[in-house]
């Protein structure tokens, strides 16, 4: 393995969907690829099959034709090495917020000691340090998406993918948690593919976009972010911000 | 004046309102004693009643002749020996074959076809081959049991193991689990609460099938002793041995709704 081998490739990654009467081509021919350290948006409207991509990157759903690498290695299945976030519902309702954390590290057979060394850094990164007991249902929404992030960062991913992680929380916590992620993936140096339909939301965390188009699903367009890694809330006010936000929009009517 | 506007909410006839205790505990009071009061009147007008229709203090008393003359220890227990092995062996077989046909569809459609033809036979129907088969001792009491709960148990815990959230399913994979750790630790995790709830609602089969192996053949029970007590027209026994059944129904769900909640805090309303 070279220092040439990306983190992430997609090559010619198409989806069709068959039923007796009719087939849908969910994707077609989709190349991408994500550098070490980089984060990367998928901006698409709904129903472009952003989200199937993203399955199908995670190893959850097989495609129908085309591969997906990381570093080199061909994905033929979930694990994990591909840390996952959903858009809600998939705490372990009976597990407490540090159990949860703790789920993937049980699962890779970390000493005992390493592991509740990690919950506690992942705790303190999260700001959960007070909920460590608490149960998922009596969390926000916010908070629950937070431990969600955790929980996939916890056994140390080689990918972090995130499925519109903040679509359903209110505008509020929803830049809360998008200034989060970047400071978390400031100090944990993670490569993070996320997936999301909200313009400002690509361009705020992004250092490339890829527009995705649908019928069939494919990517229109990538687009490069101009801003560096250190950016703060000044740049939604940017000139260069609001033309990338209005030129994206227009991609996506 | 002042004018109102909406409809005031009745405190008593909401739909899905909220009533306070003490109103709660009134009406449930208010309820059993309407039926008492309609059992006790319509005793004190019938004609030859004491050989028809027992009033309730002869009921009452009736049961303590059961206690007296041990059948409350010998019969009772062994219907519910019958019923705790009977039952037991559904609900082991139903939460295996029920969760492994909720989560495979390869198991699923290779048991669809035999369960949902088994499921419709009354298992009532089997009393006389099973007595043939396994003679008049405890095996055929046991194995109607298991006959005649252990599809809907199938049945009902499949749609439980259906309901796990794909969510969860997700998350676990790409969390490293394989498929081993998802149906334990998360499958089956997930299901404790809706198992519990499906042998609860049909433990009352479970019940049915027992009276009516013991209506058949059985020299010891509690539905021997309703067919004893015709004999000798005691009606008063038969009513007592009635209520020892509600009474014993009444517990047992009490006791599984405090074992859901025991097991599974998270699930509960």
């Amino acid at each position: 393995m070279g220092p040439a081998v990306k983190k992430l490739t997609v090559e010619g990654v198409s989806k069709v969907f068959r039923s007796r009467r009719s087939e849908v081509i969910a994707l077609s021919g989709v190349d991408l690829h994500v550098d070490d350290g980089e984060l990367v948006c998928l901006l698409g409207a709904s129903g472009c099959g952003k989200s199937t991509l993203l399955s199908i990157i995670g190893g959850l759903e097989p495609a129908t034709s085309g591969e997906v690498r990381v570093e080199g290695d061909l994905v033929v299945g979930p694990a994990a090495d591909r840390g996952m976030v959903f858009q809600g519902y998939s705490l372990f309702p009976w597990l407490s917020v540090a159990r949860n954390i703790e789920f993937g590290l049980e699962i890779a057979k970390w000493p005992t000691a390493r592991r509740k060394e990690r919950v506690e850094e992942l705790l303190g990164i999260m700001s959960l340090n007070d909920f460590a007991g608490a149960l998922p249902r009596e969390l926000s929404g916010g908070m629950r998406q937070r431990v969600a992030i955790a929980r996939s960062l916890a056994p140390e991913p080689d990918l972090l993918l995130l499925d519109e992680p903040f679509g359903a929380l209110d505008a509020q916590t929803k830049k809360h948690l998008q200034d989060f992620l970047l400071s978390v993936w400031r100090r944990t140096g993670a490569t993070i593919l996320m997936v999301t339909h909200d313009v400002e939301e690509a361009v705020y965390l992004s250092s490339r976009i890829y527009v995705m188009a649908s019928k069939p699903g494919r990517i229109a367009e990538e687009i490069i972010v101009p801003f560096g890694d250190n950016r703060g809330a000044t740049i939604k006010r940017d000139p260069r911000f609001l033309d990338l936000r209005d030129e994206l929009s227009d991609l996506l009517d | 004046m002042t004018a109102t506007r909406g409809r005031r909410q009745s405190p008593l006839l909401r739909i899905r309102g909220d009533l306070d205790r003490r109103w709660r505990l009134g009406l449930a009071v208010g309820g059993l004693g309407l039926v008492i009061a309609i059992w006790a009147i319509a005793a004190a007008n019938t004609a030859n009643g004491s050989s028809l229709l027992p009033t309730p203090a002869a009921t009452v008393k009736a049961i303590g002749g059961l206690w007296t003359d041990g059948v409350l220890s010998t019969d009772l227990w062994a219907s519910s020996k019958r019923i705790l092995i009977g039952y037991s062996i559904s609900v082991a077989v139903g939460t295996v074959v029920g969760l492994a046909i909720g989560s495979f569809v390869s198991i699923e459609a290779f048991f669809e076809a035999q369960i949902g033809f088994l499921r419709y036979i009354p298992a009532s129907a089997l009393t006389p081959i099973l007595l043939l088969w396994l003679g008049i001792g405890e095996s055929p009491k046991i194995w109607l049991i298991v006959i005649g709960t252990v599809f809907f148990n199938i049945l009902m815990i499949a749609d439980v193991a259906r309901a796990v959230p794909r969510e969860l399913l997700n998350a676990s994979y790409t969390l490293g689990a394989g498929r081993r750790t998802v149906m334990r630790r998360v499958i089956l995790r997930h299901s404790v609460p809706g198992i519990i709830d499906a042998a609860r609602v049909n433990l009352a089969a479970a019940w049915l099938m027992l009276v009516v192996a013991e209506l058949l053949a059985a020299e010891e029970g509690l539905a021997y002793q309703i067919v004893r007590a015709q004999r000798f027209r005691a009606v008063d026994t038969m009513f007592a041995l009635l209520i020892v059944f509600g009474v014993i129904g009444l517990a047992s769900d009490l006791f599984l709704r405090w074992l859901r909640n025991v097991s599974a805090p998270w699930a509960r309303p």
